[in-house]
């Protein structure tokens, strides 16, 4: 790997009793999307704080290093970092031109460059500067304050543009059409964007990696493949999407394990593996229970469990149609779940 | 009564009447009728044992060119002028500084407003203990070692200046400090990542944003103590005298209540060109 344009090594952030940040330690890669992520209160959003510069380790508490150069005591102002804010923080009194041209201002650039690459900006995030340029940030939709924060911390050409949950204000269809956006911007500017979400399915489109953060440290980092297909702990499956644990026999040991649910079949007791392409051979691990619901979910149905042990586990089904072909399964049922060894992750807790 | 209510229901424009009625009237009669009354006066001849008599005249307003009133009134406005910047330099830091105190800040706010508690005219005698030449600042430089003539500093333009400034300053701070504490800190925290440096921050997110405080707190000091009469009355003597003073005088004991009408249009009209010429200047910059 290339020298990481963004590195923590051991950083430790307290607030009074609470450790935000424990010994964490990651790199990023030049050009990469990555995502911090996980619930809200582990930690995801100090660390990014600890890059912009807005919150400072605890003395020995480790390194932050940008560019490979050590800014542990370097103020925001003087970082090669640009973030968008949660709330967007448009100043209410500039108007959308002025708000973008801030960041160029306090650089004394010259009037006729800073005017030229505003516009730019605006351009790139899809804002006609003639049309919005002299508006005020409460004259515009919660998407339009959006592209302005991001036109905002885009015009000084950053190394690192830091995110802060920034679509988490968004109604779904702007959202998603942002994420497509903001990766575009990724992969055409070059920049490294280090972003914030609490949302495991935007972490999965968008992230080149994924860190996975609970309480304070990182679960386990790698790409959403590496982390859906592979989740480390029980904390991981949980969050990335929708998990089963069930416990494994093998080799005379019991092993904790994740099972995806589309990745387990659903037999009626007795029956042998149903037709061809069965997922699981006879013989293979599996659980017994009573079928508790059935969940429509428009592309998939979701059977519901409840194993013998007294847990639940969920079974995704191929939606067939359910006004032409209803599920065979319904409340009561005795079933038996079954899935292949390869496709349990073995957890490490 | 039920007619009316279902008139309110039916009408927004009836039920904003009503809410407004009480307190309209209330000023109808004891503002707006006083004031023109005042205003008339002002045009009328002098009654002989005080009040007016029945005729038109502006000798009222003529006799106000004078130099001594003039003075009086240009005083008047330089002390006002003084004792609003005097509370800005002193009340902006500590409005800023109240705004960022955390916890304390309930505590500390309620220090500010506790001098209204009391009487202004208990607190204005409190002064005269302090400042007199046998006051406890005299006392105390003496105690230190300085011998001969006491310093005077009571019945000085210093004096008035001292006094105004620390009964107008709550009155200065209270909306410097709300609208420092509706400033959204993260405005602050993206203006440090854009490269703003603090005094920078400071002018160009703070300052901008606090100033319809900052204007409401100059207006509330300036305003009221162009018409001070208290204050350079107890504290001010001879020298001290203000335009309030002025006032006071031809309506008690000079039995001019024409001149006196006069003088106070005089000060209403400073008062209300400043704040529209001020009010103007803003919306102006507010479009450019």
């Amino acid at each position: 790997m290339n020298d990481p344009v963004v590195e923590l090594k051991q950083v430790t952030k307290v607030y009074g009793p609470v450790t935000a940040v424990d010994r964490l330690s990651l790199a990023i890669r030049r050009g990469e999307f990555f995502s911090l992520l996980g619930p809200s209160g582990c930690g995801k959003t100090t660390t990014l704080r600890l890059l912009a510069g807005l919150e400072r380790p605890e003395p020995d508490g480790g390194e932050v290093r940008l560019l490979g150069e050590l800014v542990n005591d370097r103020p925001p102002y003087e970082r090669p970092v640009a973030m968008v804010f949660q709330s967007y923080a448009l100043f209410p009194h500039l108007d959308v031109a002025r708000n973008v041209a801030f960041g160029l201002e306090e650089r004394r650039r010259p009037k006729n460059e800073i005017a030229r690459r505003v516009g730019r900006a605006l351009e790139l995030v899809r804002l006609d500067p003639a049309v919005y340029g002299g508006r005020r940030p409460a004259e515009l939709s919660g998407g339009q304050r959006q592209r302005v924060a991001l036109a905002r911390a885009l015009v000084l050409e950053p190394q690192v543009l830091l995110l802060d949950e920034p679509l988490g204000a968004l109604d779904l269809q702007l959202r998603k059409a942002m994420q497509v956006e903001l990766k575009a911007l990724n992969r055409t500017l070059g920049i490294t964007f280090v972003f914030v979400t609490h949302d495991q399915e935007e972490a999965l489109v968008m992230s080149d990696r994924i860190a996975v953060m609970d309480r304070a440290r990182i679960a386990q980092v790698g790409t959403p493949a590496e982390i859906y297909e592979h989740p480390r702990t029980a904390f991981v499956a949980g969050f990335i999407g929708r998990c089963n644990l069930f416990i494994q026999r093998a080799e005379g040991r019991e092993h904790r394990v994740a099972v995806r649910p589309e990745r387990v079949e659903l037999r009626s007791p007795g029956a042998g593996p149903s037709g061809e392409g069965a997922a699981a051979g006879p013989g293979g691990p599996s659980a017994a229970g009573a079928v508790w619901d059935v969940v429509y979910l428009g592309s998939v149905l979701h059977v519901v469990v409840r194993l013998d042990d007294g847990t639940d586990a969920t079974v995704a089904l191929p939606n067939a149609g359910q006004l032409s072909h209803p599920a065979a399964w319904k409340r009561g049922d005795r079933a038996v779940l079954a899935w292949r060894s390869e496709d349990a992750t073995v957890l490490d807790d | 009564m039920r007619r009316l209510a279902r008139l309110v229901a039916r009408r927004p424009g009836a039920r904003t009447a009503l809410l407004l009625a009480p307190g309209g009237l209330w000023l109808v009669l004891f503002f707006v009728v006083p004031v023109a009354a005042l205003a008339a006066y002002s045009f009328m001849v002098r009654g002989v044992y005080g009040g007016v008599e029945p005729g038109f005249t502006i000798e009222h307003y003529a006799r106000f060119l004078d130099p001594l009133y003039l003075g009086i009134l240009g005083r008047t406005l330089a002390l006002s002028a003084l004792c609003t910047v005097f509370c800005l330099a002193a009340g902006y830091p500590m409005a800023f500084g109240i705004a960022r105190s955390g916890r304390w800040k309930s505590v500390l706010l309620f220090l500010v407003i506790l001098p209204l508690w009391t009487s202004f005219l208990v607190r204005t005698y409190a002064l005269i203990f302090l400042l007199r030449d046998n006051g406890l600042i005299n006392t105390v430089l003496r105690a230190l070692g300085r011998t001969g003539e006491p310093l005077h500093l009571l019945y000085t333009r210093g004096a008035v200046l001292a006094g105004l400034v620390y009964g107008f300053l709550p009155l200065m701070i209270l909306p410097i400090y709300t609208s420092l504490e509706k400033l959204d800190p993260s405005l602050l925290e993206a203006a440090e990542v854009l490269g703003a440096r603090p005094l920078s921050r400071f002018r160009r997110v703070i300052l901008p944003l606090a100033m319809p405080g900052t204007v409401a707190g100059c207006l509330l000091v300036f305003i009221p103590s162009l018409g001070a009469f208290l204050t350079p009355d107890l504290l001010g003597g001879a020298k001290g005298l203000m335009i309030g003073n002025l006032i006071q005088n031809q309506f008690g004991a000079a039995r001019n209540w024409p001149f006196g009408s006069a003088a106070s249009v005089v000060v209403m009209v400073v008062v209300l060109g400043s704040v529209l010429g001020y009010l103007r200047r803003r919306g102006a910059g507010a479009a450019g």
